[in-house]
């Protein structure tokens, strides 16, 4: 059985899902709010939720990744987190 | 900064009633669900409580901007302090929007806004025009006001 402790640790992603809605601007800009990104790094970050249907834009400890996930979802995208099993 | 807008009340008039049903029927849902399966289902519920009240908190800031004074003058003031919570509201409702009232029109069409608005039905026009309208209202936000971004 996994320990509640080992099943929080390791690294864990953040991606941000597509949605029809948001405008491309409104996703740049948040993801430089929210995750302090520059702009060509939001932009890229934009286009691959786009075009590919979702994007890591973070990973690190699940506190840190849990603390963008809510960010970004204050700002109505869809966030998920998943373990990085690499 | 600081930034007035002046807005033609018989168009925008019929488009606020439709943003004010958006809003009443969000009640105490979230925008965009959470998607977060695996969250321990007590965090998972602080979580959605918190951001329900964040959303909620949002609109209310967004649909003060419609008070009785705007129906004076047809002016609403966009700041920094009140630039954040309105984008945010925007996107809530016009999720709220496209799930409820545009369902009909397909995804493509919405991303690219070639919509042919005549041949829509009168009240998926209105809510059409309304999405369209609340999308403006965050361009206006994000070409003028923000968000802050942190180390800029």
């Amino acid at each position: 059985m996994t320990s509640p402790e080992s099943a929080l640790g390791g690294v864990w992603r953040v991606i941000v899902l597509n949605d029809p809605v948001n405008l491309m601007s409104y996703v740049v800009a948040v993801f430089r709010r929210v995750l302090g990104l520059d702009e060509s790094t939001a932009r890229k970050h934009m286009l691959e939720v786009h075009e590919q249907g979702r994007s890591v834009v973070w990973s690190g400890v699940r506190e840190r990744a849990e603390h963008y996930a809510f960010a970004l979802q204050q700002w109505h995208l869809t966030a998920v987190l998943e373990r990085d099993e690499t | 900064m600081k930034l007035e807008v002046k807005l033609h009340l018989p168009a925008v008039t019929p488009l606020l009633d439709v943003v004010k049903v958006a809003a009443d029927s969000l009640g105490g849902c979230l925008a965009a669900p959470l998607r977060h399966d695996g969250l321990d289902a007590e965090f998972r519920s602080d979580w959605e409580a918190e951001l329900v009240a964040a959303q909620n908190e949002d609109i209310r800031l967004l649909l003060a901007l419609f008070g009785h004074e705007f129906f004076g003058t047809g002016v609403i003031v966009l700041d920094e302090a009140n630039a954040e919570p309105v984008m945010r509201a925007c996107a809530a409702l016009r999720l709220r929007l496209r799930a409820h009232d545009l369902g009909a029109l397909p995804d493509e069409a919405l991303e690219s806004g070639a919509v042919h608005v005549a041949g829509l039905a009168e009240p998926v026009q209105r809510a059409f025009m309304s999405y369209v309208f609340l999308a403006t209202l965050q361009d206006l936000c994000l070409s003028h006001l923000g968000p802050s971004v942190p180390g800029v």
